[in-house]
C-alpha cells in the first residue's frame, strides 16, 4: 500500500482503480509472466510488451504493424516485487485523448500464493472506463496461465493473437 | 469462489457493490447513507465483501476508502459462463454478424 497513490473524485468518479487476485504460484514466476513479452502475450488479449525493464526505460504494447495498446515509461522497477509505470493508451483516438496515467504492479508472498495489486491512477476527469475496463480479464488470464499453464480461451481473451501470429 | 456467491447471494452487499461501482473509493459513512441499517450493520457486509475479495480498501488520513475488485466476477465469468453461456452468445453474435452484413 503506498500512500503518495493519488485519490480524488472528480465529476462523481474516482481518479483511481485497483484490482487484486491471488494466484498460486512465486514472485518470481509472477514478476517473469509481466515481464516476459511472450507469456504476457497469453493474457493480454494476445498482445506482448516489450521494455528493457530498467527504471527510466520505455516499454511498448503492441503486436506490430496491427495495433499498437499502450506505451510508457517504467518509474519504479523493484524485481520481484514492485513495477511503477506511467500508461498512454494508444488503441483508439478516444483513449489516446485521455493522456498519461499511471499503473502500479504489487506482488505480495501470502503463504504459497501471491498477492498481485493492480493500482490504476492519476486517471483524468470523468476518464473513459476502456482504460481499466480490461484490468479483470487480463488478470484471470494471468491467473489461469500461471495455475494451470492453459490460455483463457473467453470471447475477446485472445483478440489480437491470431491477426499477429 | 464459496466466499464470492455467498457474498453476492444477500441484497444489501449487491446494493454497496453498485454504489462503489457508481463512485468507487467511498468511505464507510458516505457507504451507509440511505442503508436502513446501523453503521455496525453495514460495516459487517463490508467485512464480508473484503473477505472475498470483492472490496479492497486503502487508507487516506483517518478515513478508509473502499474499492470494487471486479477480478473474483471476472474469475467466475471466466470459468462458469465461458463453459456453459459462450456457446450460445457467440452463435448470437454470429447470428447477429450475418443479420447486419445483409443489410
Amino acid at each position: 500500500m503506498s500512500d503518495e497513490q493519488t485519490y480524488t473524485v472528480v465529476g462523481g468518479r474516482a481518479s483511481m482503480t485497483v484490482f487484486e487476485v491471488y494466484i498460486k504460484t512465486t514472485p518470481e514466476r509472477l514478476w517473469e509472466a509481466i515481464t516476459s513479452e511472450q507469456m504476457r502475450a497469453r493474457y493480454s488479449f494476445g498482445v506482448g510488451t516489450v521494455s528493457e525493464w530498467t527504471a527510466g526505460s520505455e516499454y511498448k504494447s503492441e503486436v506490430p504493424g496491427v495495433v499498437e495498446i499502450a506505451g510508457g515509461k517504467n518509474l519504479e522497477v523493484d524485481p520481484p516485487r514492485r513495477l511503477v509505470q506511467s500508461f498512454t493508451a494508444l488503441w483508439s483516438e478516444d483513449v489516446q485523448r485521455e493522456g498519461e496515467s499511471r499503473v502500479t504492479w504489487e506482488i505480495e508472498p501470502v503463504g504459497t500464493s501471491c498477492r498481485l495489486r493492480v493500482t490504476h491512477d492519476q486517471l483524468g476527469a470523468e476518464a473513459n472506463n476502456e482504460l481499466y475496463g480490461g484490468w479483470p480479464m487480463i488478470l484471470s488470464g494471468l491467473k489461469t496461465l500461471l495455475e494451470t499453464g492453459e490460455d483463457l480461451d473467453t470471447p475477446g481473451s485472445l483478440r489480437y493473437s491470431e491477426a499477429g501470429a | 469462489m464459496d466466499e464470492v456467491f455467498r457474498a453476492l447471494a444477500d441484497p444489501t452487499r449487491r446494493e454497496l457493490l453498485d454504489r462503489l461501482f457508481e463512485v468507487d473509493g467511498q468511505s464507510l459513512g458516505a457507504l451507509e447513507k440511505g442503508l436502513p441499517m446501523s453503521r455496525f450493520g453495514v460495516m459487517k457486509h463490508l467485512k464480508v465483501l473484503e473477505e472475498a475479495g470483492l472490496v479492497t480498501t486503502r487508507r487516506r488520513g483517518r478515513e478508509k476508502l473502499h474499492f470494487l475488485n471486479p477480478v473474483p466476477i471476472r474469475l467466475i465469468h471466466d470459468r462458469w459462463v465461458g463453459k456453459y453461456a459462450e456457446p450460445w452468445a457467440s452463435a448470437l453474435s454470429e447470428l447477429k454478424t450475418e443479420l447486419e452484413d445483409e443489410l
